[in-house]
């Protein structure tokens, strides 16, 4: 009985939906999700379906079948125009092509969302099966003399992934571990597609390279895509509430009243005073608080500025490194979508990235080998501990016998 | 006594919780197991050490809160002691602002 009033319940509770936006759907799928019946869950893991709306590249199938796996049961897909082929297995699939307007699509997707959900809560639809397999990345159980993956206390590869180690940090030098991953390309605060490989430390970008550039979204740059990167920018500050009144503006009324009375609360709410002077600071394009003040003028109804070309130079490699992660969450869905593609292509670098960059504090990272090694240099980390007789500290000793400067107070 | 229902509620409610963790992470796949990355794979393992950059701030912190926890019982007592207890507050100074001088040259006192 009880499990029953469960599923009833959760049948009338809100779609929570994770959705991979694809080629030029951005909008659209904004504007799905200003329904209150349908949630935007924000990572699969909270999610019961995986919406794939537009086209996909080939090589972002794979990232998808992983989306898909890191959904807990029960589960489903819907593949909105996505043509993906066989690639998410059995998927529902919708096709707008056959309706007249992208309203009347946005309700017919809103309307299969919730079946699938209502038949996935009542356990009439199976959920759906494993797409990858489920292995770790690197054979590890069994090795070591626990069985724990590795030899020392830091070696090894525990449940199939290296530990991190050290490199110096662009701050103020210590060294401390990095945290090489690729983020993307359906990262919710991330534009649609952008693949980036970067290495952080605690939440300070140390080095990042573009590794797929964004999708290109509808590139017209008129008042409701300025709104909307608005509201984006600000569910990024903290301030979902009016995030989310922005959205219903793009989507319903733009009248001058409604748009002067936001205008006024954004301003009123603090979000200017947050954000520090000449944060992600590009020529020709000013910084983040002077792209959001263009960004306020366009919602009290001037036209959109228009901003002189990008310098060849700026790219995303050389404007993340240095900002912790909020900032540069910023800093990325501040820039219209022509002016980041720009930013964020993809470039044949030379292959010395894994070694070093041209900013300080880097000539310790060949040290340790970078990343990749991690069997030679925890060895030695072992032997350190063995011989030198670092104290019982275990690591953190070892650390400090490393640090081939001695002290912190030297890099400042 | 009261208390026994409660133990045994609490009891039972944690075994239940643990039992329920544990079966948690057992059916997670080694998808499920990395992290959240919109797609993307980590290099390493998420278990690292990392910056706590207000650390600095915290010992300056402790710094001059312990000279205030013994500066008012000292006070009530500096009248009757004298000069002794002078003393004895300049060593505990003395102590204490070696921390402060380490916090200086580790550059806390240089606002960004």
């Amino acid at each position: 009985m009880a499990v029953s009033a469960l599923s009833r319940w959760a049948r009338e509770a809100p779609v929570p939906v994770f959705v991979a936006i694809g080629d030029g759907m951005r909008e659209r799928v904004e504007r799905l999700f200003c329904d209150p019946g349908i949630e935007r869950a924000a990572t699969p893991r909270h999610a019961a379906i995986l919406l794939i709306a537009g086209r996909m590249r080939l090589e972002d199938r794979e990232d998808l079948r992983r989306l898909h796996d890191q959904m807990p049961h029960p589960r489903a897909t819907l593949l909105w125009d996505a043509k993906v082929g066989e690639a998410l297995g059995d998927a529902e699939i919708f096709s707008g092509g056959t309706l007249e307007s992208d309203k009347d699509a946005g309700e017919a997707v809103r309307d299969h969302l919730e079946r699938l959900w209502q038949d996935l809560a009542s356990g009439e639809r199976p959920s759906e099966p494993d797409l990858l397999h489920d292995e770790p990345p690197n054979p590890w159980e069994g090795i070591g003399p626990h069985g724990q993956g590795g030899k020392g206390m830091m070696g090894g590869t525990p449940y199939g992934r290296p530990m991190a180690m050290t490199s110096d940090d662009l701050r103020d030098g210590l060294a401390l571990d990095t945290y090489t991953a690729r983020f993307g390309p359906f990262l919710p605060m991330f534009p649609p597609g952008l693949l980036l490989e970067m290495t952080l430390q605690g939440d300070v970008i140390q080095a990042a390279k573009v590794l797929r550039p964004p999708l290109s979204q509808k590139a017209e740059e008129n008042a409701p895509a300025a709104l909307s990167r608005l509201a984006r920018l600000l569910d990024l500050l903290g301030l979902p509430a009016l995030g989310q009144r922005t959205r219903l503006a793009v989507a319903g009324d733009r009248s001058s009243s409604t748009l002067e009375k936001l205008g006024r609360a954004i301003r009123w709410s603090g979000a200017m005073l947050a954000i520090p002077p000449g944060l992600g600071a590009v020529e020709g394009q000013g910084d983040l608080s002077a792209r959001l003040n263009d960004l306020l003028a366009v919602a009290g109804g001037s036209s959109p500025a228009t901003r002189p070309e990008l310098p060849e130079s700026a790219h995303l490699s050389s404007l993340l490194p240095g900002l912790e992660w909020s900032e540069a969450m910023l800093v990325l869905n501040s820039f219209d979508d022509k002016t980041l593609s720009m930013l964020a292509m993809v470039m044949d670098e030379p292959d010395e990235e894994r070694d070093g960059h041209d900013h300080d504090g880097d000539h310790m990272r060949h040290d340790h080998g970078g990343h990749h090694d991690h069997g030679g240099s925890h060895h030695e980390h072992g032997r350190h501990q063995g011989e030198g007789g670092q104290g019982g500290h275990g690591d953190y000793g070892s650390h400090q016998g490393h640090d081939p400067h001695g002290s912190h107070g030297g890099h400042t | 006594m009261e208390i026994v229902p409660w133990i045994i509620i609490i009891g039972v409610l944690s075994v239940l919780w643990i039992r329920g963790v544990h079966s948690v992470q057992r059916s997670a796949t080694a998808p499920q197991q990395i992290p959240f990355l919109g797609g993307g794979t980590p290099d390493t393992h998420a278990w690292q050490r990392y910056h706590i950059r207000y650390y600095s701030m915290t010992l300056l912190f402790i710094a001059f809160e312990m000279e205030m926890m013994f500066m008012y019982p000292w006070a009530v007592v500096f009248v009757e002691e004298g000069g002794k207890a002078m003393m004895e507050m300049g060593m505990f100074l003395a102590i204490l602002s070696i921390g402060i001088v380490y916090a200086w040259r580790e550059g806390l006192f240089r606002w960004q």
